[in-house]
């Protein structure tokens, strides 16, 4: 019996499974079929012989949604407001995105305004109702929406977070007289407080509702009529997967299901390994993602723009992304400072040496120069040095430096800016950087991540060993996940206990329900209780535990205490002046599926010798460099630095002084030597770096 | 602890103290410290106005206090921090700052814009030597006066809008002046926020400190203030090439505040931007003089506003620094509304002046690079604070700013409902303002044909309603209540701002603006009393059209008819295109006749 994790990329389809009874792995790579996906999914199986009927769980992460949102190819939908608000969606909260720049323009709204409607009603913030909803106008509206032939109607009502009876009534309208539409309400999307968020989020499911629809029914088709009878679950933005048959009516939490895979793989290392403080890093093409994964899961926000005043209030890993990639363009700014990123050359023209028209130098052509990069790439293409360096000239001349120190100043900023996202992201969340580790995914990762370590001051790198089908590998490690949430505004000192007794165990009941829809039995299930709590006065929420079980009198002083804990690190303050107050009851529902055994390896320890040595220019000169294969390091093989270790889809650079070791999971791990002189790339120093370019390779 | 090999060097050609390399570095390095004071002063501030709305910017400057990086969400912030700095310091004295030591001053008169706007100033030490300061300006929600929020439109002396702190030590070598925090806490309406917001302050000057602390242990104290000069020799280097992109001459242009909430006249101010080579210089000659109410702008508000208003047309990318200050001088003359001076009352200087400010200089450049500017803004951010009693008889002040459009750009229609260019704060969510205050909001929808025509037009303005469920005061200050946002290369006027009353009975009366028979009523509104049920509704204006209203393709102007953005009446009334009411087409024929008509 099998379970399967499928990565549906941009260009590729990566296939990781294992065999329950018997703890064999299997992996497979094919090309991405961009006009049914489905059918690359079918043949990435069959390409690692699995059969379709030995499958018991297939889980798979997918951009289908994410792009669907972004490109807005989704059919028109209908949006109904009470009245005075129909361009909530549109105004979003009145900021612009850039502070100075007198062209901008915002983001098109995700619901045309000619298809927004407003209806008469209206709950007072307490939940009671000030205004009846207008039947009349209601019903017109649903026949207008019928008349405008929309499938999809979103309905956001203000306040309806603490009374969604209108919003009911207004979808048993719409039942009658616009049977066909598909109807989702924003008091069941999410109901949590502030119009703006829930409203987008509402938004946002009922347009993309139709085509994740139509993919996961292809899906399913297909695997149907290959004899597939297991349980077909897909990735969530929360780190955790679903079924299917959910996941269809909740589409806004798949937003992150493409890079979740990647993150439940460094969780799942964070669990194994030697370091449960892991930032995850995904370096590719043209955007350099990372995000904190903590004691076997990635940390989750509530606080998540798709677009510029575009939030979606659904938990969701915390991944911050930058523009620097491979492709990223080194260019020279106004002012006359060297600058890389974030115009990326992508993938077509690409960079210069990729020879196919790019003439603007980029990062792989700087680190190609440097001699970091094979320019056979393994033989898979032929990469143009001359044209890199043609690239650079200008540039090196411009700030005075030579090639050399021209291409390693451009790694250098690179990873200073690749470093400075990865400390935006941890001291937003008020975490210290010399508590983690970089984990490093992503075809140019390996590359720099020493460099992006070296500029944080964080100690070491970990290369993990299935690094080429790492989102489908990470998929196999997830568990069924649904987090429910409910709006209950009170301080802590005056917190009605029964009631939030009651209300989790609704949410426990309404959990152990969606885990019974995903075939989870009894006794997989799992609960985790929170609260988003804030000081009295603040309007940003922090969440802290709670504990499970019948909460008591005593229990009011824990909580108060784990959110003042909660507060003071992800803020840096917390302070007992103020009386704290709970917004919302938030419940994880887990199902648990099989976890793949950690596979160790025999660790012997040995020290490695390279066969074969080329130059690299690290550090301000050329460097007679080992090269090491990759692939054919065994559990506790060592060597330090400077190295260069070569994978099929990637590789490594060791900088001087770095020490590496394999692990037991078959991870690369580098102590990075951080008391490293830097080179003198100074105006003075060009003059004299200058004769060595005639002996450069 | 010295990996820093790169040190100071001998200058290159441009004069840069430190390689090119480590420069780049370094200025992310800088930037990177007020992006995290920013995160720091959102997430753990505890009045709405810093942590929901963002009133506030933060900065960071060398030893002798010139601006080396700013992550300002309030543009109008953008020089008059330094101002409030360099006061500062100069009177606390440089040489008896210590470590720990943080300064506070929120004196208009001391460098300063209005009160509600305060400053918090800390030296980073690094070595035992000044490295360079961390300051950090949030708008605080009330510091007393004789309207909440220092609202009070009737006064004519600064001394009604509220406790004005003359420069001194709030953290003294990190213990706390708790004298002048009881003064603080004495003499303000929300002391509930006072300790919560001045530790956020704190903790956003800490970062910059942080920061500045690692980029000098790692790079060395001299190559880190080496590369605080070469910034601002950076950006001084990107604006005097882009004034030299502007064709020498003087640019003359005028603009006015419809009242000063006592005056039945307008209060004009008139500007000449002077371009000359890669220097401009704005004069204010022939500017109206000081006003007895509270619109009056202090020496360093007028010097922000000229700055912002210049850095959209000049340096929108280039790290905001003293180096964009350098090539841009400013003629002040004495006694005019634009250089305040004791006891003049100043309250409405940021929001109100600095708009007006920056529509007249955006006209001048219009005349000068016509096909790079974009027509006016709503210029006003329509700033209202409201006291309103709950059932327990406990007061609670709530501030909002319905923002309108932007105006049309040479490229694309103007950006609707986004706050004016002097900031960048958020609104007031409706049920964040149910749950925490007792009012209730009715409406915040986009005002049709408020926006002014022009082949790309203004953006729209907002329809706001807030309902008091308690009795309430209401104050606010506004203009463009007489007419509308300029349009730019023949694009029209946006509509006319106004502020009404709407009774329990639905009866409606105009309390600032024209009312339907043409009656104006003074719009800057100090204490107005709202009873219970009642409605303040305000109505903002877009921003004005760019290019003439004919030239906008039919089809545009059918779109927004179909998205209610305009009326049928305006379609053809503005833009000379018929449309049929039945079909709802372009009727082709009767748009060209139309056309033909229109100048």
């Amino acid at each position: 019996m099998w379970q399967v994790g499928v990565d549906v990329g941009g260009t590729f389809t990566d296939l990781f499974g294992w065999n329950v009874s018997t703890g064999e792995r299997r992996t497979s790579k094919v090309l991405t079929t961009r006009h049914d996906r489905s059918v690359g999914v079918v043949s990435a199986v069959d390409k690692a012989g699995i059969p379709f009927p030995d499958i018991t769980h297939f889980l798979h992460g997918t951009t289908t949604a994410t792009n669907a949102f972004l490109e807005r190819s989704f059919p028109d939908a209908a949006f109904i407001t009470t009245e005075g608000f129909r361009d909530t969606l549109e105004i979003g909260r009145q900021h612009r995105q850039a502070l100075y720049d007198p062209y901008q323009r915002k983001p098109r709204p995700i619901i045309a305004r000619r298809f927004r409607y407003t209806v008469e009603e209206r709950m007072a913030a307490d939940g009671s109702v000030v205004t009846p909803l207008n039947i009349d106008q209601a019903i017109a509206l649903a026949k207008a929406i019928k008349a405008q032939g929309l499938q999809a109607v979103a309905i956001g009502f203000i306040n309806s977070y603490a009374n969604p009876a209108h919003e009911e009534a207004m979808r048993a309208v719409l039942a009658e007289h616009a049977p066909a539409c598909d109807v989702v309400l924003s008091a069941e999307t999410r109901p949590v407080f502030r119009e703006h968020g829930r409203f987008t989020t509402t938004a946002i499911r009922a347009a993309i509702l139709p085509v994740m629809k139509d993919y996961f029914d292809r899906m399913a088709e297909a695997f149907r009529g290959r004899g597939f009878r297991g349980s077909l679950l897909t990735l969530k933005s929360n780190g955790g997967v679903m079924g299917v048959g959910l996941a269809k009516d909740h589409p806004e939490e798949l937003i992150e299901s493409g890079p979740a895979g990647g993150v439940s793989y460094a969780s799942y290392l964070s669990l194994t390994g030697a370091h449960r403080q892991l930032i995850h890093t995904d370096l590719g093409g043209t955007s350099y993602d990372a995000s904190i994964v903590e004691n076997g899961a990635g940390l989750v926000t509530r606080n998540y723009e798709l677009e510029w005043e575009i939030p979606l209030v659904v938990p969701m890993l915390d991944i911050h992304s930058v523009g620097a990639g491979g492709g990223s363009i080194a260019w020279l700014d106004e002012g006359g400072s060297l600058r890389v990123g974030p115009r990326s050359a992508g993938s077509e023209p690409g960079p210069a040496c990729y020879g196919r028209g790019g003439e603007q130098a980029t990062l792989t052509d700087a680190n190609l120069v440097l001699g970091r990069i094979q320019p056979t790439l393994g033989g898979k293409m032929t990469l143009d040095v001359e044209a890199a360096r043609r690239a650079l000239a200008p540039l090196a001349k411009a700030i005075g430096l030579s090639l050399e120190d021209t291409a390693e100043g451009i790694v250098r900023i690179a990873c200073e800016n690749m470093g400075q996202a990865v400390k935006m992201v941890l001291l937003s969340r008020g975490r210290d950087p010399r508590d983690f580790a970089i984990a490093s995914f992503g075809g140019a990762g390996p590359m720099h991540a020493c460099f992006v370590a070296e500029a944080m001051n964080i100690p070491t790198v970990v290369v993990p060993r299935y690094a080429g089908v790492a989102s489908a590998f990470g998929a196999t490690c997830m568990d069924i996940r649904h987090d429910l949430e409910e709006f209950f505004y009170s301080p802590v000192a005056g917190v009605d206990l029964a009631a939030m007794n009651r209300l989790y165990e609704q949410l426990e009941t309404r959990g152990r329900e969606l885990l019974k829809a995903d075939g989870v039995a009894a006794a997989d299930i799992a609960f985790e209780r929170s609260a988003q709590m804030r000081y009295v006065g603040q309007t940003y929420e922090v969440e802290a535990p709670v504990p499970a079980g019948r909460l008591e009198e005593t229990h009011r002083a824990v909580i108060t205490e784990a959110f003042h804990h909660e507060h003071r690190r992800e803020h840096g303050v917390s302070s007992s002046d103020f009386d704290v107050a709970i917004v919302s009851l938030s419940l994880k529902a887990i199902g648990k599926v099989a976890r793949l055994p950690s596979e160790t390896l025999e660790v012997k320890d040995h020290e490695v010798r390279a066969d074969t040595t080329r130059p690299v220019y690290l550090e301000g000169r050329w460097i007679e460099t080992q090269v090491i294969n990759g692939n054919a390091l065994g559990a506790g093989a060592r060597f330090i630095g400077p190295a260069i270790v070569e994978y099929q889809d990637s590789c490594a650079v060791i900088p001087p002084l770095g020490r590496v070791q394999v692990d037991e999971l078959g991870s690369l791990v580098v102590a990075v030597h951080l008391g490293a002189a830097r080179p003198a790339a100074t105006a003075t120093a060009t003059a004299a770096a200058a004769p060595a370019l005639a002996t450069a390779p | 602890m010295d990996r820093a090999t790169p040190q100071a060097v001998a200058p290159d050609s441009h004069g840069n103290q430190v390689d090119p390399i480590t420069f780049e570095v370094l200025r992310n390095v800088f930037n990177y410290a007020c992006d995290r004071m920013t995160t720091v002063l959102q997430r753990s501030s505890f009045s709405p106005i810093l942590a929901d709305m963002l009133d506030f910017s933060n900065a960071v400057y060398t030893a002798d206090l010139r601006l080396v990086a700013q992550a300002a969400n309030c543009p109008v912030h953008l020089a008059a921090m330094a101002f409030s700095a360099q006061a500062a310091v100069a009177e606390v004295n440089f040489d008896n700052l210590h470590e720990g030591d943080v300064l506070v001053v929120n004196d208009p008169y001391k460098g300063g814009t209005h009160i509600n706007d305060i400053t918090f100033i800390m030296p980073i030490f690094h070595g035992g030597s000044i490295l360079g300061f961390a300051v950090s300006r949030g708008h605080w929600m009330d510091l007393g006066g004789g309207a909440a929020g220092g609202q009070a439109f009737t006064g004519t002396h600064i001394a009604g809008e509220g406790l004005r702190i003359p420069p001194m030590k709030i953290f003294n070598k990190g213990e706390v002046n708790q004298d002048l925090l009881s003064l603080i806490l004495n003499n303000t309406r929300t002391p509930h926020f006072v300790k919560g917001d001045l530790q956020a302050h704190l903790g956003a000057l800490r970062a910059a400190e942080q920061e500045f602390h690692r980029a000098a242990d790692r790079y060395g104290f001299e190559t880190v203030t080496g590369a605080m000069n070469d910034l601002i020799a950076y950006t001084e280097r990107i604006v005097r090439r882009s004034i030299e992109a502007i064709p020498d001459g003087v640019y003359e242009a005028s603009d006015y505040a419809d009242t000063d909430g006592l005056s039945q006249e307008p209060i004009r101010l008139k500007v000449q931007v002077k371009v000359s080579g890669s220097n401009i210089e704005v004069d204010f000659e022939g500017t109206d003089p000081m006003a007895a109410g509270a619109i009056n702008s202090p020496p360093a508000n007028t010097a922000s506003a000229v700055l912002y208003s210049l850095q959209f047309f000049l340096a929108p990318d280039a790290p905001a620094n003293a180096g964009m200050f350098l090539p841009i001088s400013i003629k002040l003359p004495e006694g005019c509304w634009l250089n305040a001076r004791w006891p003049a009352p100043t309250i409405g200087c940021t929001t109100l002046t600095s708009s007006k400010i920056t529509s007249a200089i955006w006209q001048a450049l219009g005349q000068a690079i016509p096909d790079r500017i974009t027509a006016s803004t709503c210029s006003d951010c329509n700033w209202f604070v409201a006291s309103v009693k709950d059932e327990a008889g406990r007061t609670d002040v709530l501030s909002d700013l319905p923002a309108g459009g932007w105006g049309g750009t040479p490229y694309a229609d103007g950006m609707s409902v986004t706050m004016d260019p002097l900031g960048n704060c958020m609104n007031m969510p409706a049920e964040t303002a149910e749950l925490l205050f007792p009012v209730r909001y009715e409406a915040f929808e986009l005002r049709r044909d408020s926006a002014g025509a022009g082949r790309h037009r203004g953006g729209l303005g907002a329809v706001f309603k807030v309902r008091f469920l308690g009795e309430g005061e209401l104050s606010m200050e506004t203009a463009r209540t007489l007419e509308g946002s300029p349009g730019a290369n023949g694009g029209s006027h946006s509509a006319v701002q106004r502020g009404t009353k709407i009774r329990t009975d639905g009866s409606a009366q105009v309390i600032g603006g024209l009312d339907a028979d043409g009656h104006w009523t003074n719009p800057l509104l100090s204490a107005h009393r709202f009873e219970p049920g009642e409605v303040f509704m305000f109505e903002t204006t877009g921003g004005g059209g760019w290019g003439r209203p004919k030239d906008r393709p039919a089809s545009q102007v059918l779109d927004d008819v179909l998205d209610d953005y305009i009326s049928l009446e305006q379609a053809s009334a503005g833009y000379g295109v018929a449309i049929d009411p039945a079909t709802m087409k372009v009727d082709e024929a009767g748009t060209t006749r139309l056309r033909r008509a229109m100048a």
